[in-house]
C-alpha cells in the first residue's frame, strides 16, 4: 500500500438516502475528482477482515463521510483502525429530512436534486482532503505536528 | 421490536459485486416485500452500539454478499443475528455471465439483470 494517498471511508448505509448519497459522493471523488490520490477500503473490512484491513487508517491519513449524524464510519474506523484526520456528516450539508430520507435509498430512484446533493459532498470531501498531506505522519496526540 | 426479516448487503464500495448487493437488498424491502422485510445498515452494525446489537440479537437475517470476505454475514454474526441464509453475488454472476455489469456506481442492463434474479431468489425465500 502506497502512503502518498488519502483514505476516504463512506458509511454507505442501507437505510436513508444519506447513506447512499455517501457512497456515491466518495466514488465520484474516487473516479473523478481525485482519482490518483483517494483510496478506499469497505467499512465492514475493518471487523470482517485482516491486520492489513485494520491498519488502513493508520497506513493512510483519512476522511470519514457518514450519512447520518450515527456517525458510524467516523466511529467505526477509530474503533478498529485508528485516528481519522477529518470527518463529514452529510446530515450538515444536505439537512436532517434529507439524510434521513428513507423512501429515496436506491440508485435508480436518485433525481437531479439528489445528483446536485452528491456533487456538494464530494466537493467538500475534495475541500478536506486538499487541507490533508497525504506524506505527513498520522496524528499521535501529542504536539509533534505528525513528526514524532 | 420489528419482526420483520432483517436483510443485509455488503454495500462493498469497490467493485460492482458491492453495488449488485445492496441494490437487490433494497428491491426486496422497498419493492417486493416491504411487509415482511427490512434492512438494517451495516455500517451501523460495525459500531457495535448496544441500540443495533439490542436489534439484530437473535433475530433471524439474510445477507448478501459480493465478495469472498464475507463482510454483511460476519459482521451480522458478531452482532448476535442469526444468519438464515448467506446470498453470495458470484454464484448468481455465474448464470448470467456478461462481460459488463456496470461499475461500484452505476449498474449495466447485465447488472440490473443479476439484481433483479438475487432480489427474486431473496423474496421467494421470504414470501
Amino acid at each position: 500500500m502506497s502512503d502518498a494517498k488519502i483514505g476516504v471511508i463512506s458509511c454507505s448505509g442501507e437505510e436513508c438516502l444519506g447513506g447512499t448519497i455517501s457512497r456515491l459522493a466518495t466514488r465520484k471523488v474516487l473516479e473523478e475528482l481525485k482519482p490518483k490520490e483517494a483510496v478506499t477500503l469497505c467499512l465492514p473490512l475493518f471487523l470482517a477482515g485482516g491486520e492489513e484491513e485494520r491498519g488502513f487508517a493508520k497506513v493512510f491519513p483519512t476522511i470519514s463521510v457518514d450519512g447520518c449524524d450515527k456517525l458510524c464510519a467516523k466511529r467505526g474506523t477509530e474503533k478498529y483502525s485508528g485516528k481519522i484526520n477529518g470527518s463529514i456528516d452529510i446530515s450538515k450539508i444536505i439537512g436532517n429530512e434529507n439524510a434521513l430520507n428513507t423512501k429515496v435509498v436506491r440508485n435508480k430512484d436518485l433525481k437531479d436534486e439528489h445528483i446536485q446533493m452528491i456533487n456538494k459532498v464530494a466537493d467538500e470531501i475534495v475541500k478536506m482532503m486538499s487541507g490533508i498531506d497525504p506524506t505527513a505522519g498520522k496524528p499521535c496526540g501529542c504536539c509533534c505536528g505528525g513528526k514524532c | 421490536m420489528s419482526k420483520k426479516m432483517k436483510i443485509v448487503p455488503c454495500s462493498g464500495i469497490g467493485k460492482v459485486y458491492g453495488l449488485i448487493a445492496r441494490e437487490a437488498v433494497l428491491k426486496v424491502v422497498h419493492e417486493l416485500c416491504p411487509e415482511k422485510s427490512e434492512t438494517v445498515c451495516l455500517g451501523y452494525i460495525v459500531t457495535g452500539d448496544k441500540e443495533v446489537k439490542e436489534k439484530m440479537e437473535g433475530r433471524e437475517c439474510i445477507t448478501v454478499d459480493g465478495c469472498p470476505k464475507m463482510c454483511a454475514s460476519k459482521n451480522v454474526s458478531i452482532a448476535g443475528g442469526v444468519v438464515k441464509e448467506e446470498v453470495k453475488v458470484m454464484d448468481t454472476v455465474k448464470e448470467i455471465k456478461s462481460k459488463n455489469y456496470g461499475t461500484a456506481t452505476r449498474l449495466e442492463a447485465d447488472g440490473e439483470a443479476v439484481v433483479n434474479a438475487i432480489a427474486a431468489k431473496i423474496a421467494g425465500k421470504i414470501a
